[in-house]
């Protein structure tokens, strides 16, 4: 009906902020990574996963899709040799998250699979200066007058208020804090697939379903504004197009509107690479699209990248 | 017109005789009649030679190693499957007889390549480095394995943190088998559920941990489920039924093999022993192949090492077998066949090694009219989540069939290891029982790399 992260940030008493934050600038303007070498290996592969996997001609999204993030990821990891604290990461797939909170009188609740979480041991650092936090009280969350923000959502009878990451994983689990989310979408029809936007918003729910299952394990189950803010990242592709979003959480009163409210960083859309040519197209005798991957766009992997080494660098 | 050249090369006051004159030049340049060859659409043994003749000169002249693949596998019949993982009794003979490959058990002795020898050590694995053909070296083998394993846990100390990779290790499982809540593993899939994962997480850690001290794993690309097939020829048979009853055709073979995870790297890996070693002898078996059982069908010959020949990560480093469900030990012991338990190991580990060290040297432009050059060297880890066997394999030779293996002294080898657990049980978070060796086994493969590096 309308743009799904504006519902999402009602939804979660959060305001959003083009692009990504400082921190995560700094890394990236770092010199000290090596970060053009790396460049290389990227198109490579991209190059793997779009085009050299399969014995067949092409393969398709729902090969290519995770193909691709596990050689990114393949790749981030291998910086570990540089970066030795960079191992006390641990990827879980098939992850389960369910998280319940109250917002404004509306009891709401998030679960499902959520795709892939990486966890470390050690949190990231929040990345909103206290005076931005404090700064946040000024918001307004736009409403949606005359519609209900509770829309498209499925009203459920709810007999037990799940509120757990802490479920998902046992006690004494040492990679206690989850570091970032990976979405993959990758079916093979596009109707299957979520839209930028609808993944954007899918990406804020469950960053926020995480740091808020973290921050009541953390801090316990009543409202208030945190003093140790979480961080949660959250990467989503469909194999071409990234969204990086950097989510903070500042408090966990949500019945209110006012207050202190929730932070997120969003960097939307960015190509990897413009088109991959598995044949070369010919017309009327001429190659008009040769064979490779073309418009290269190693900015989104150093985003990438960056996101990945937050928190360690 | 001959009698004409022939004069006017002749000098005045010579005599001309019909033999041959001196100082006269040689016969004339060109032949008097074109040679005499087979025809190409007869049907007699002449004509067949001459037509697979061609076929050689055809796939020789390929411009490019895509062609070559093409060509080599176009002409489909049916052949046998070869399926790496087998249930079939006393598979690896077979197999190993398929391949012409020799089974030398324990590991390589290996050299300085992987880590400065200690002192004491080093003297004894200097020795072993030494490559032995012929009847020494099983036993070279199992000496320097033994002396291998001390001078491996003093040598490993300073250079490779095992506590480390242990807590490594143990979390990965940790996360798979008990810190993850996940839902129960679906009917006879319990290899997807815990040990899969499990495998994974560990290769990828410690992949990428050790990745600062090999640079090879530093430039390597990592395969989840990846594909790897090969198709050859071997020995001959008469076709049975049919329109082509009584013809004389060779075996066709294909390996159609999906590792659980590889690791593909750019630099090929250093040869073990010498292309021309002898290690010990090829089993023969006077049975046709469909004794085994193995079952013949007709469909795309595949040559292939998990991604096309543009990568350039062409050569292969190791691969991490995961046994399926119904290959696991429980019902071997159920059904009394103990003995079967390595032979599954075994014939993973020769069948699927193989057919990736054979695909990568096809990727080079090698075929069996042009044998390998250098030999190919890959290894492998075959388990079942709790139980790991390690092999090696070194590719000498790719001529297999019929006309070439004649002359062909040549003999691929495959090291490799009975399978040992890697932790006892895991119990209330905590792994009981971990063993340090096939760890530092793991370690050893993945950090092995070419000398320059």
């Amino acid at each position: 009906v309308f743009p799904g992260v504006r519902q999402a940030q009602w939804l979660t008493k959060t305001k959003l902020v083009e692009g990504l934050p400082p921190a995560v600038q700094g890394i990236l303007d770092n010199p000290a990574l090596g970060l053009q070498e790396l460049e290389e290996r990227a198109k490579h592969v991209v190059s793997h996963a779009r085009l050299w996997d399969t014995a067949e001609v092409a393969p398709r999204r729902e090969q290519y899709c995770p193909t691709l993030f596990e050689n990114l990821i393949h790749v981030c990891r291998l910086m570990s040799g540089k970066y030795p604290s960079l191992s006390k990461r641990m990827l879980a797939r098939n992850f389960r998250i369910a998280a319940t909170w109250e917002r404004e009188s509306i009891l709401l609740q998030i679960r499902g699979l959520s795709g892939i979480l990486m966890n470390s041991m050690t949190p990231i650092p929040p990345v909103a200066s206290k005076e931005e936090i404090l700064a946040t009280k000024e918001h307004v969350l736009e409403t949606f007058y005359p519609i209900a923000p509770t829309i498209d959502l499925q009203e459920v009878n709810v007999y037990k208020e799940l509120n757990d990451t802490g479920q998902c994983f046992r006690d004494g689990y040492p990679y206690s804090h989850p570091h970032t989310l990976f979405f993959l979408e990758s079916a093979n029809v596009r109707t299957d697939r979520f839209r930028p936007e609808q993944l954007r918003a899918k990406m804020l729910m469950f960053a926020f379903g995480n740091a808020l299952a973290k921050a009541k394990a953390l801090h316990g189950n009543d409202p208030k504004v945190l003093e140790q803010p979480v961080v949660v990242q959250s990467i989503g592709t469909d194999g071409q197009l990234f969204q990086f979003m950097v989510f903070q959480l500042n408090t966990t009163d949500l019945v209110s509107n006012d207050g202190v409210k929730n932070l997120v960083w969003i960097d939307s859309d960015q190509n990897l690479y413009e088109r991959a040519q598995c044949v070369p197209e010919i017309k009327k005798r001429v190659v008009t699209k040769p064979a490779g991957i073309s418009g290269f766009q190693p900015d989104t992997f150093k985003k990438f990248l960056a996101l990945y080494l937050h928190g360690t660098v | 017109m001959v009698a004409l050249r022939v004069w006017r090369l002749l000098r005045p006051g010579q005599r001309w005789f019909s033999e041959t004159v001196p100082g006269a030049p040689s016969p004339p340049d060109s032949p008097l009649y074109p040679p005499v060859l087979a025809s190409i659409t007869a049907k007699s043994k002449a004509a067949k030679s001459r037509r697979l003749q061609r076929f050689n000169e055809r796939v020789h002249a390929a411009a490019t190693v895509e062609e070559k693949l093409r060509l080599y596998g176009k002409l489909q019949r049916p052949k046998y499957m070869v399926y790496p993982q087998t249930f079939a009794l006393n598979a690896d003979r077979w197999y190993r007889s398929f391949t012409r490959t020799v089974l030398v058990p324990g590991m390589p002795p290996r050299g300085a390549a992987a880590k400065p020898p200690v002192a004491a050590a080093g003297a004894t694995l200097e020795a072993g480095r030494a490559p032995e053909p012929g009847a020494e070296a099983p036993t070279a083998a199992a000496a320097s394995g033994a002396a291998e394993a001390s001078g491996a846990a003093e040598g490993a100390v300073p250079y490779v943190d095992v506590g480390e990779l242990r807590s490594l290790a143990c979390d990965a499982l940790l996360q798979e088998s008990f810190y993850q809540n996940k839902k129960r593993p679906f009917l006879y899939r319990d290899q997807d559920h815990t040990p899969g994962p499990f495998l994974t997480q560990l290769v990828s850690t410690l992949a990428a941990s050790l990745s600062g001290r090999n640079p090879l794993l530093a430039a390597s690309s990592l395969d989840l489920n990846p594909e790897v097939n090969y198709y050859w020829h071997h020995g001959e048979e008469v076709v049975a039924h049919g329109y082509r009853k009584g013809r004389v055709d060779p075996v066709r073979f294909q390996i159609d093999d999906n590792p659980h995870l590889q690791i593909r790297v750019p630099k090929q890996l250093p040869e073990v022993v010498p292309l021309e070693s002898d290690l010990g002898d090829v089993p023969v078996i006077d049975h046709k192949p469909s004794k085994l059982p193995l079952f013949k069908k007709q469909y795309e010959n595949k040559v292939f090492i998990g991604s096309k020949v543009a990568d350039p990560c062409c050569y292969g480093h190791t691969q991490f077998h995961l046994l399926p469900d119904r290959l696991k030990r429980e019902r071997f012991i159920r059904d009394r066949l103990e003995d079967q338990i390595e032979v599954v190991y075994r014939s993973n580990g020769i069948a699927s090694l193989f057919a990736w060290t054979a695909a990568q040297a096809m990727y080079q432009g090698f075929w069996s009219e042009a044998d390998v050059t250098r030999p190919f060297v890959s290894q492998a880890v075959v388990t079942d989540g709790k139980y790991f066997a390690f092999f090696c394999y070194q590719l000498n030779t790719l001529a297999l069939t019929a006309e070439t293996i004649k002359n062909n002294p040549r003999k691929n080898i495959c090291w490799g290891t009975d399978s040992k657990p890697l932790y006892d049980v895991v119990e209330g978070g905590n792994v009981k029982g971990f063993n340090d060796e096939v760890l530092l086994q793991l370690v050893r493969f993945l950090l092995n790399r070419p000398k320059e590096l």
